[in-house]
């Protein structure tokens, strides 16, 4: 070639530069690879006017020749000449059927292939039109460049989101299930969304305990849950909650390309998803645990109420005579009693009480002995039958290891004449002109046994200055720090030493001294104790 | 709890409604595509995609729909979602899939957007 054809032909080029901007624009917006094929196809018919233009394509060396654009059919005749190498092969012909062939390597290891027919004119190639074919070329590798790019950034945005989303779901549902109350709608919740974000075609959530299978979720919902099951491709985990173990499985993970295997991100959601259910059963075993203590909680609150008024407010004034008394329960329901009750003759019934034990069941039973006793005293009676009865009514009653210490007393407050039965207590104290007696005569405790074993009662005269102090063991074996007793000695030498001005002020003193002893010591008995005194 | 895949089609005013149910998978995903080329190869070039039957949709069931979306696209066409579970919503406006499609509360309002 020549300086002046030369020149010519960079003179031709350069009026052609808007042409191959226009190409490169054309074929950079392709989104598919047919599309890359047809753009180019007609940028080769309108720059080279022929027709018959034909493109072929392979992802690798070794693969089938893919038609993108057929306009001759004859032209696959000529893919045996289409020859891979790792640079472009371009053959022109003269008087063939095809004007060119050739085959071009990318930079990802595919090929494009190319057969085209002669211009429309019949003329052959001239020099300028292989030049611009060749960089005609060069613009379909650069815009295929180009496009693998775009898909590539197209499918990390379409990764990085997605990770966003599982990542997002994961609070999500997690936020979800902790509201659902019922067991059956999260874990159907939580197998449905860990089936979704690690795209798999199914799953089972099974609840087993021991052997047992006690239920099977599936998803789809009536989808054969043995296919999950026999699946090669499957992941599982397990998370576990009071012997019941709740099993995890999802099988074939879906891809557009087919079924392929589960990665460590989907095991890793799988076993977050699988926390968040345990999170959740947990929280709403606590839930229903806590509506439970707050139901009985209620219902201890109403029984100590019922159980509270069964002892005196206020206590009766007895003519002649200073009482006052005091309980102070070491449960919400204590097993301590007292009662004072103004009998049709005039006489006063004094009892005080303590059942073996604390809590709802003793309080049950002093309820069944301040009933009974009341029903009993209504008419006329001797004492040791009604304490025989009380023995039979709370012996059929309670339960073998449940009993009640009681003593009771009838006084008569005109002439101070007091018959007592102690069923089991504690001695109670009885002083008179400075001396102790100790008030003992009486029976077993009532239920303890019911072997027909007769009470006995006896008589006491108290005289004016005489008094008597009622008290339970949770007074005498009210513990210290160092696990000492307060002591019956002690609390005979307070009741002997002790002369307030009433009753009332006693019985405070009495408190006080017994909170001396035990300082920080938390209670662990009912405390009760009643005294009267003769003016 | 969601069932296997099944839709159903109508067409209404130079557009199909395909209302959709069970889970958008692999095979959801495909079976939507596939009544949606019938429908653009007659002419049809605006879709309602009624999900108010389908509250599980995966990554592969949204590529699927981004396909529609892409080839819609090219043609100046509209795809509208419809009936959305807000978790969905929210999943497909984290994929990016609201700016190039648009969503209505029902079917009506969808009819309007077109």
């Amino acid at each position: 070639m020549n300086i002046v054809e030369y020149n010519n032909i960079v003179d031709r080029l350069s009026v052609q530069v808007k042409s191959f901007q226009e190409g490169f624009s054309i074929l950079s917006r392709s989104n598919t690879l047919k599309e890359l094929g047809t753009n180019f196809c007609h940028i080769l018919r309108g720059n080279f006017f022929i027709s018959d233009v034909n493109i072929f394509y392979k992802n690798n060396e070794s693969a089938e020749w893919e038609s993108i654009i057929i306009n001759n059919g004859r032209c696959r005749e000529c893919l045996p000449h289409l020859k891979t190498s790792t640079n472009v092969i371009i053959d022109y012909f003269n008087d063939k059927e095809f004007s060119l062939i050739a085959t071009m390597p990318l930079t990802d290891g595919s090929f494009w292939g190319l057969v085209i027919g002669n211009k429309l004119d019949k003329t052959e190639l001239t020099e300028l039109d292989r030049i611009t074919f060749q960089m005609f070329l060069q613009l379909l590798d650069n815009a295929y460049q180009s496009f693998i790019y775009q898909e590539k950034e197209k499918q990390l945005n379409f990764s990085l989101n997605h990770k966003v989303v599982q990542l997002n779901s994961l609070i999500d549902t997690g936020i979800e299930i902790s509201k659902l109350r019922k067991t059956s709608s999260l874990l159907e919740l939580s197998l449905e969304r860990a089936a979704a974000l690690t795209n798999a075609s199914r799953g089972v959530l099974q609840l087993i305990s021991g052997d047992d299978i006690i239920s099977e979720i599936g998803f789809p919902n009536n989808s054969d849950i043995k296919k999950v099951f026999d699946s090669d491709k499957k992941i599982d985990t397990f998370v576990e909650f009071e012997s019941v173990k709740y099993i995890f499985t999802l099988s074939e993970k879906e891809s557009r390309k087919g079924i392929i295997d589960f990665d460590q991100t989907d095991e890793i959601l799988l076993a977050a998803f699988a926390r968040q259910v345990l999170a959740a059963i947990e929280n709403e075993h606590l839930h229903n645990e806590a509506i439970e203590k707050e139901r009985m909680h209620q219902e201890i609150e109403m029984a100590a109420t019922i159980q509270r008024r069964i002892i005196p407010q206020k206590l009766p004034e007895i003519d002649g005579y200073d009482l006052a008394g005091i309980n102070i329960p070491s449960l919400e329901i204590g097993g301590d009693y007292y009662d004072v009750t103004k009998l049709k003759d005039g006489r006063y019934l004094i009892i005080i009480a303590d059942v073996a034990g604390k809590g709802v069941a003793s309080g049950l039973l002093v309820n069944t002995l301040n009933a009974s006793l009341h029903a009993y005293v209504e008419n006329d009676f001797k004492l040791t039958d009604v304490a025989d009865r009380l023995n039979k009514i709370i012996y059929k009653a309670s339960t073998p290891e449940k009993y009640i210490t009681g003593f009771i007393i009838i006084l008569n407050p005109t002439t101070g004449t007091t018959e007592y039965l102690n069923a089991g207590h504690n001695p109670i104290f009885y002083s008179n002109n400075g001396k102790l007696t100790k008030l003992d005569k009486g029976g077993f405790a009532f239920g303890m046994l019911d072997f027909g074993l007769p009470y006995e009662s006896d008589i006491i005269q108290i005289e004016p200055g005489g008094k008597i102090l009622f008290y339970t063991d949770g007074i005498t074996e009210a513990m210290n720090d160092n696990n000492e007793e307060y002591s019956d000695e002690r609390l005979e030498l307070f009741f002997l030493n002790n002369k307030p001005a009433n009753a009332e002020i006693f019985i405070k003193n009495l408190i006080t001294d017994v909170k001396k002893h035990t300082t920080d010591t938390p209670q662990s008995d009912d405390i009760t104790a009643l005294y009267l005194i003769r003016k | 709890m969601l069932s296997e895949f099944n839709l159903v089609t109508e067409t209404k005013d130079n557009c199909v409604v395909i209302n959709t149910t069970g889970y958008i998978n692999n095979i959801g995903g495909q079976k939507i595509v596939d009544e949606f080329y019938k429908h653009n190869g007659n002419g049809i070039n605006n879709v309602i995609l009624n999900l108010a039957q389908s509250n599980v949709v995966n990554s592969i069931g949204i590529s699927f729909l981004i396909e529609i979306i892409e080839k819609l696209n090219q043609s100046n066409g509209k795809l509208i979602f419809s009936n959305l579970d807000p978790s969905i919503e929210k999943t497909f406006t984290i994929m990016g899939l609201f700016q190039f499609a648009k969503k209505a509360d029902n079917l009506d309002e969808a009819l309007k957007l077109l």
